[in-house]
């Protein structure tokens, strides 16, 4: 399985490449959803997305938007990972096409409990502590 | 020093945060980045006085829209360093960078600043954070609403909420 991030800050891109990669998951990164849309296009293509909500250039929703109206893309599990927890911005990122929604802070269980549910967990994976 | 201004007070909703929920977001954040054993500890400052540490990072959010504030964070420049390599996985607190500490400090007020913005009217806006070496000051146009004083480690920690002049309602 492969997992892009997508978050501005490198101290989150490193906490969410800690727990993916415990869990067999190979990473790509990136800071901002035009450059995550560029690596999209380059390839090669992950199986999910971790994206934040609030960066710049880009923001985690106009992404989900770019990627959902690319049929080439349509096979790629979108998970927002954001501190943006208005109800209503929620049912947006749904509506435009993202899976499941995680809100900052979470803990490494949540991320595991969401792969888990979106089919995309190899159980023979160690989830192995992470964070401290 | 991060030097905060502000926006347009004429609409907005200016309640204030509660001090439990802000303690309760500081401590959620706190112990979800550095583990469960890494407790916040109570530290009684007198109202008013600036923070106190020699050495500090600060970082600060604005929310605009149906609440408006300004959330801030300031932590002793050994905690933030300390901090910034836990987030990092960098091995010695001398090996981290002021670019490191930017970005670590950045996404501790993202955090917190987005989880009292859930708690407010909505709907409204997160900015992206804005980070400095040095304590936190203020315009004067916003007023001290809200503010948590905790310790890790023995080294000093503040989170602030201000609002337009003229609120909490």
């Amino acid at each position: 399985m492969r997992a892009m991030i997508i978050d501005d800050s490198r101290a989150m891109r490193s906490i969410l490449r800690h727990i993916v990669t415990g869990l067999d998951f190979e990473t790509a990164e990136a800071v901002h959803g035009q450059d995550a849309l560029d690596q999209l296009r380059s390839g090669p293509v992950p199986d999910i997305c971790l994206v934040d909500w609030n960066m710049p250039v880009m923001d985690g929703y106009t992404f989900i938007t770019e990627v959902r109206a690319n049929p080439a893309w349509r096979d790629i599990t979108l998970m927002m990972v954001t501190t943006e927890g208005e109800q209503r911005n929620i049912v947006r990122a749904l509506a435009a096409g993202a899976h499941e929604y995680v809100i900052k802070p979470f803990t490494p269980d949540a991320i595991v409990e969401k792969l888990e549910l979106l089919g995309l967990l190899n159980h023979d994976a160690a989830p192995d502590g992470v964070l401290a | 020093m991060n030097m905060l201004t502000f926006f347009d007070p004429a609409s907005a909703d200016l309640e204030a945060p509660d001090l439990e929920d802000v303690r309760s977001v500081t401590e959620d954040v706190w112990m979800a980045l550095l583990g469960e054993d890494e407790a916040l500890a109570p530290r009684a400052v007198p109202a008013g006085a600036p923070f106190d540490a020699a050495g500090a990072w600060s970082a600060a959010v604005t929310v605009t829209g149906g609440w408006q504030g300004v959330i801030t964070i300031e932590l002793d420049e050994t905690v933030a360093r300390t901090v910034t390599a836990r987030m990092l996985d960098i091995p010695t607190v001398d090996e981290v960078h002021d670019g490191d500490a930017a970005d670590a400090v950045g996404e501790l007020v993202n955090m917190v600043g987005g989880s009292i913005k859930s708690l407010m009217p909505g709907p409204s806006t997160l900015s992206l954070p804005s980070v400095a070496a040095g304590r936190a000051a203020f315009a004067s146009d916003v007023q001290e609403v809200c503010r948590v004083d905790v310790a890790w480690r023995g080294g000093p920690v503040r989170v602030c909420v201000h609002v337009p002049q003229g609120g909490p309602r």
